[in-house]
Order: structure tokens, then C-alpha cells, then sequence
């Protein structure tokens, strides 16, 4: 049920929350941990009632809150899901969160939803497109709408610029914000061999609004190097050092723990996002 | 080198090789040191864990049933078949029970597909709206309305299911299968789903109860609703149906067609 008084505006902070999942909801609601802030997937709460939003109406009341899509498909070249979007801007209307995003890929084609983050081919054609659909999206919504760089297992042979420069001119030209996965650059360097230090540098920074970290693993019995961005497992060291030079990069920012398989108790991620959070006092004081 | 796709010819290209009809979008994949087909593999394996996984969680109760390795089959057969139509995974599988019913696997297992009816049914009141329910007192204010000019309006998760088999006896047993050795009886069970604070409940009514709230979920007035409950069951009694149906809180609004409210 909607509440009577619509909720008090709490923005994100610059501090370390994690993904709230299912597993953890019930303690969540019982223990109140001293969390700055939650994210959760959109799609989990496209149901129009029940026990999910009875819990999300209590943790909205006291936690800032963000919404995090995985199903918009946003790059699909043959149409927007209108409905989609509008059970979107339904449930933004309902819970206002500080956030919202989803990611820069595709997942259906002909009315055939693959249900994943598919790559797009970094043509000037793709970034027309996802540059016109996130400006449909602002506009829907009526707020800014972050997008997130995604991880990728395969690179198209006709591409007209690199990845990073695919992110940062759809940030430039529509104006939205950006959810920088700082997990996601480091398997996608691994995967196609790039640097990622070059790929951080040619980010926004000024239009960075949250930070993404979660671990992944490595896929055996291949050539190649090839990394599977799981959230399965801790932040890997790797990934902390590229973190760190983000924060020196973009500042102290919203920075959020993901863990969506092989979910382990509440302590373990908040231990992973104090991790996060010593970072970000670091990167807080350097600058004071 | 063929020419470069357009993005629209790209993604069907793609699709299609992640739905097992063709590999054509693997001369547009940069294979940097592995098999194109090799990169391409690992989103269909991708895209089969996700949707397995999807139907694992709505159909806890087939996957008792068959078993791990027969459901993995089955989840590749029906996903291939009935792709997903929703960038939202609690939609996708809602045709389950009919495939299952075409399988001739499981034709020996007559029940299954009710089965996976009951469990999706049970998704469904779990995400249905919310609604306030009525009171007891504004039950009492109905009774004295006349039944022709009398309707309800049922709570949005109450869900209905009529099978020719024990679903539900078999629903229970599935859960506790070390208990007491399941015995059928041969005859179907009515069943009625609703939620009820964090969990589902479900229970079974007789054929001419079932009846009588499947006509009020129509829409049809209460004199209506008891004649076709009568033909069921010339002894039907409407009062104990309305008086359970008021106890759950599955009664958000009476409403008098006279009046209007």
C-alpha cells in the first residue's frame, strides 16, 4: 500500500551501501544495520503488491534508496519497452529514490528478451541510438537516469571508437549521469586488452553520480584470458587499486557493494563495504 | 569480410545464434585469439543459467517432482521455444504448464502440469496489488441487500485452480515427501490461493463453493453466483462461502448495484 505522507527526500551520500537482495531483507528490517544507503533491482519490485513492497516501504522510510534496472534494454535497435518504462516511472513515482539507472546494452530483439546485458557494437550508429533512448527515458521520468558501463565476453570486428569513448560521449551528449562499474572496466581490460588506467582517465568525471564494485571470476579452459563478471566474490585487489584512482579521479562518491550469486551473510558484505569505506575517508581527507 | 550489419540486422543476428538457429552473427564478432562461436557460447550459457534459474524459482514444486536433470532438459526445451517477452524475469515462464502438458515425457504423469499451474498461481497472488479488505461489519450491512442486486469485489491475489487431480495433496507432499506415503484417491481438488501477510496460503473447497466465487470473480451479482453453485450442489448454502471469504480479508468491496456503493 502507498503511503499517506509521501517519503522525505533522502539523497544518496558519497559513503559505501550494498545491494540489498532477499536473502538479507527480513534482518535488514529487524536489525536496522548502520547501512548509509541501498540499491536494488528495479525489476524485483515490477510486481504490483505483496511482501516485497511492504518490506521496500519500510527500509525507503529510513535508508536513502536507489533503483538500479537490469531489464530496459535500452540499445535494443527495433523498440523501447513501453511498458516497461512505464512500470519504471510507476514504481520512481512510488518510492522516489535518489537514483535511477540501468545499463548501456541491449538484451532483446523481435520481441525476444534474452533476460542479459548484451554488448552493443560502438558504431556511431549505436550511440545515436542510445543517446535518443536515454533522452526518452530523462524525459519519462522526469529526473536524471544514470547509465552503467557494462562487462563484455566478446568486441565487434566494425567499430568506430573504443568502449571508453562509446560511455563518455553517450554521457556528454544526453546528459545523463554515469555509473561507473570500476569491476566492469577491469574484466573488460582483461577480456580485450586494454588498459584500464587510459579507460578511466577518458571518463566524465564531473558526471559520475555512483560507483559500482563487485567481484568476478576466471573462466578455465580457454587461449585467452577471460574473466566472467560473476558477483559471486569479494572485490578483487586488482579492482580496490583501480578504485582508488577513481576516487582521486571523480572524488568520494556513492559507491555501492554488489553480490547477486552465491550470496553470503549481511557481515561479509558490510566488511566489503567498509573496505570501500575506508577508501573513500581516504579519498575525503586528501581532499580536505 | 561480409560488410558491416546495421544494428537492427546485428541484434536478430545475434538473437538468433543465442536461440540455436544459426551462427551467422559470428563473422560480425571480433574473436581476438578464441573461436567467434567460442565468445558467442558464453552468453547462450549466459542466457540459459538466467532462465533456468528463473523457472527454478517459480516452479519449485516440478523440480521436486522431476528432478534436477529432467527440469535442466525441459527449462532448455521450453526456453527455446517460448523465449522470454519480458525485460522482467517474474514474467517469464507462464506458459509452462501447457508445454508440460504437450510433453510426451510426462504423459504418464498426468498431474504435473497442474502442478506448475499451482505454482505459478502461487507467483501470481504473491505479487498481486494490495487492497484493504472489508470489515465484518460492513458484511453484515451486505446481508441485508438484496442477492440479485449484490456483488463483490475479491481481493486481487485470490487465484483459483480446478484440476482433475489431488494438486494440492500432491503440492503438500512434494514439500514434506518423507512424511506419510502419499495416497490418492483418484478424485481432483478445487483450490483457492491468496496471500496472506508473507506467504501464500492455500486450501481446497467444494465443487459448488469453488463455483460460486469463480461466478463472483466474474462479476456476476450473488443470486447469480449461488444458482450456478446450485447446479453443482442443489444444497449449496452461500453463508459459510462469504462468511470464510470474509475471515481471510478476500472481500475488498460489496457492492449494492442499486445504490452504487
Amino acid at each position: 500500500m502507498n503511503p499517506v505522507l509521501p517519503f522525505v527526500q533522502r539523497p544518496v551520500p558519497a559513503a559505501a551501501g550494498i545491494g540489498l537482495r532477499a536473502p538479507h531483507i527480513e534482518r535488514v528490517l529487524a536489525e536496522r544495520p548502520p547501512v548509509p544507503w541501498f540499491e536494488v533491482h528495479s525489476e524485483n519490485y515490477f510486481g504490483a503488491g505483496g511482501a516485497m513492497h511492504a518490506a521496500l516501504e519500510r527500509i525507503r522510510a529510513d535508508y536513502p534508496l536507489s533503483l538500479h534496472g537490469v531489464g530496459l534494454s535500452l540499445g535494443s535497435a527495433d523498440a523501447l519497452d513501453q511498458a516497461h518504462l512505464a512500470t519504471l516511472r510507476r514504481l520512481v513515482d512510488r518510492y522516489e529514490p535518489a537514483l535511477v539507472s540501468d545499463h548501456i546494452c541491449w538484451g532483446a530483439f523481435g520481441g525476444a528478451h534474452m533476460n542479459e546485458l548484451l554488448p552493443l557494437p560502438f558504431t556511431e550508429e549505436a550511440l545515436a541510438l542510445m543517446v535518443s533512448r536515454v533522452s526518452q527515458v530523462q524525459e519519462a521520468l522526469g529526473r536524471e537516469f544514470l547509465v552503467e558501463n557494462v562487462s563484455s565476453y566478446l568486441g565487434f570486428r566494425d567499430a568506430d571508437m573504443p568502449e571508453s569513448a562509446f560511455v563518455a560521449e553517450l554521457v556528454r551528449r544526453s546528459g545523463c549521469g554515469l555509473l561507473l562499474d570500476v569491476n566492469n572496466i577491469y574484466v573488460n581490460s582483461i577480456n580485450h586488452g586494454f588498459d584500464p588506467h587510459d579507460y578511466l582517465r577518458a571518463m566524465p568525471h564531473a558526471s559520475v553520480r555512483e560507483i559500482h564494485l563487485a567481484g568476478f571470476i576466471r573462466k578455465g579452459h580457454l587461449p585467452v584470458p577471460m574473466l566472467i563478471d560473476s558477483h559471486s566474490r569479494p572485490v578483487a585487489d586488482e579492482v580496490w587499486a583501480l578504485y582508488g584512482e577513481a576516487l582521486e579521479l571523480c572524488g568520494a562518491q556513492p559507491t555501492l557493494i554488489e553480490w547477486d550469486q552465491d550470496i553470503p551473510e549481511l557481515e561479509v558484505l558490510l566488511a566489503e563495504a567498509g573496505r570501500a569505506e575506508e577508501r573513500l575517508h581516504a579519498c575525503r581527507t586528501a581532499i580536505a | 569480410m561480409p560488410a558491416a550489419p546495421r544494428l537492427r540486422e546485428l541484434q536478430r543476428g545475434f538473437v538468433d545464434a543465442l536461440l540455436g538457429r544459426g551462427d551467422a552473427a559470428a563473422t560480425w564478432v571480433d574473436g581476438a585469439g578464441l573461436e567467434p562461436s567460442a565468445r558467442l557460447r558464453i552468453y547462450r550459457h549466459a542466457v540459459a543459467g538466467t532462465l533456468t534459474a528463473a523457472l527454478r524459482d517459480s516452479y519449485p514444486t516440478v523440480l521436486a517432482l522431476v528432478g534436477e536433470a529432467f527440469f535442466e532438459a525441459m527449462a532448455e526445451r521450453y526456453r527455446l521455444q517460448h523465449p522470454s517477452t519480458c525485460g522482467n524475469l517474474q514474467q517469464f515462464g507462464g506458459s509452462l504448464a501447457g508445454f508440460i502438458a504437450t510433453m510426451p515425457e510426462v504423459r504418464a504423469l498426468g498431474y504435473l502440469a497442474d502442478v506448475a499451474r499451482l505454482d505459478w498461481l502461487r507467483q501470481v497472488a504473491a505479487l498481486a496489488p494490495d487492497a484493504v479488505s472489508v470489515s465484518a461489519a460492513m458484511g453484515a450491512d451486505a446481508a441485508a441487500v438484496a442477492p440479485d442486486r449484490l456483488r463483490v469485489r475479491l481481493h486481487p491475489s485470490l487465484q483459483r485452480l480446478r484440476s482433475d487431480h489431488a494438486v494440492l495433496t500432491i503440492w503438500h507432499w512434494c514439500r514434506m515427501p518423507d512424511g506419510p506415503a502419499l495416497k490418492l484417491e483418484g478424485n481432483g481438488e478445487h483450490v483457492l490461493l491468496w496471500r496472506d501477510g508473507g506467504d501464500v496460503a492455500m486450501t481446497t473447497v467444494d465443487p459448488a463453493t469453488f463455483r460460486c466465487i469463480e461466478a463472483l470473480a466474474d462479476g456476476r451479482d450473488m443470486a447469480s453466483a449461488c444458482r450456478v453453485a446450485s447446479e453443482v450442489d442443489d444444497g449449496f448454502d452461500p453463508e459459510p462461502c462469504l462468511r470464510d471469504l470474509l475471515a481471510q480479508g478476500l472481500i475488498v468491496a460489496f457492492i449494492d448495484e442499486e445504490s452504487g456503493t
